[in-house]
């Protein structure tokens, strides 16, 4: 699965740190799914999306 | 001491685990020259375990660990020292005295009871530990763990049955598992730099 999570945190100019913050998990996991090595569960990827204001769909996309 | 000075002298978890590694080996190769008595091994070993400490606070400094991490490794740290101590015990008064019956099995008990406390401190970690990505990473580890167990309990097995190597004892599964963790666990860090 790819995602988007780093051109739309550096959009932001948020670290992963800042974004790990937000989603109350660690640096290591926003690293981990930005470099596409962990797809996140359902719930973690609403919270994402919740955290961009926007849909699942137009973060993560199919390979 | 140590653990108050580790944000200062910024020692990482790396170091501490190091140095306990170091400790062990010097202790190891100490009792097996013959310069220390078993007695004396087992206190220095309970002794080295007191250095995971600084390291639990290193790592939790360093924030590279979650809070269910962080009392993972204190209850592993408390297991490990209470294991030590049991075994050093139990094997002490078994070749000192003459005991048979319940006292031997409550002996033999001794060093397995904490074992099975660092058994049930993974679980803990698995069932405490919210973030699901480091869940997920120490998952992986423990079935790379599970894999290095199971591999060379069944070649070493088979060379055993076949008597081409000596007997080694069942309670070596756990130790093996762990290595096998912790490599895999290193694996994955590895990945992510």
């Amino acid at each position: 699965m790819k995602n988007r999570l780093k051109v739309l945190r550096a959009e932001r100019d948020w670290s992963q740190q800042h974004l790990a913050d937000l989603l109350e998990v660690s640096r290591q996991s926003v690293n981990a799914i930005e470099t596409g090595r962990y797809d996140p569960s359902l719930p973690l990827a609403f919270k994402i999306a919740d955290v961009f204001e926007m849909t699942i769909e137009e973060i993560f996309q199919r390979d | 001491m140590n653990g108050e000075t580790t944000p200062s002298t910024g020692r990482g978890p790396a170091f501490w685990a190091g140095l306990y590694l170091a400790n062990v080996a010097v202790i190891g190769a100490l009792k097996l020259g013959g310069a220390i008595n078993g007695p004396t091994g087992f206190i220095l070993m309970a002794l080295a375990c007191v250095l995971l400490v600084p390291m639990i606070r290193a790592q939790a400094k360093s924030g590279c660990s979650s809070e269910a991490l962080r009392l993972y490794n204190k209850r592993v740290v408390v297991s490990s020292i209470g294991y030590v101590l049991g075994l050093g015990i139990a094997i002490t008064l078994w070749r000192n005295y003459e005991v048979t019956g319940p006292v031997l099995f409550g002996l033999a008990m001794l060093p397995a009871l904490p074992t099975l406390g660092i058994i049930w401190a993974m679980g803990r970690y698995l069932v405490d530990e919210k973030d699901e990505y480091l869940r997920h990473r120490t998952i992986m580890g423990a079935l790379f763990g599970l894999g290095v167990v199971l591999t060379l309990g069944i070649f070493y097995g088979f060379l055993e049955t076949f008597e081409l190597v000596p007997h080694i004892w069942a309670w070596w599964v756990l130790p093996v598992w762990a290595v096998g963790l912790g490599i895999g666990q290193l694996w994955q860090r590895v990945r992510e730099q």
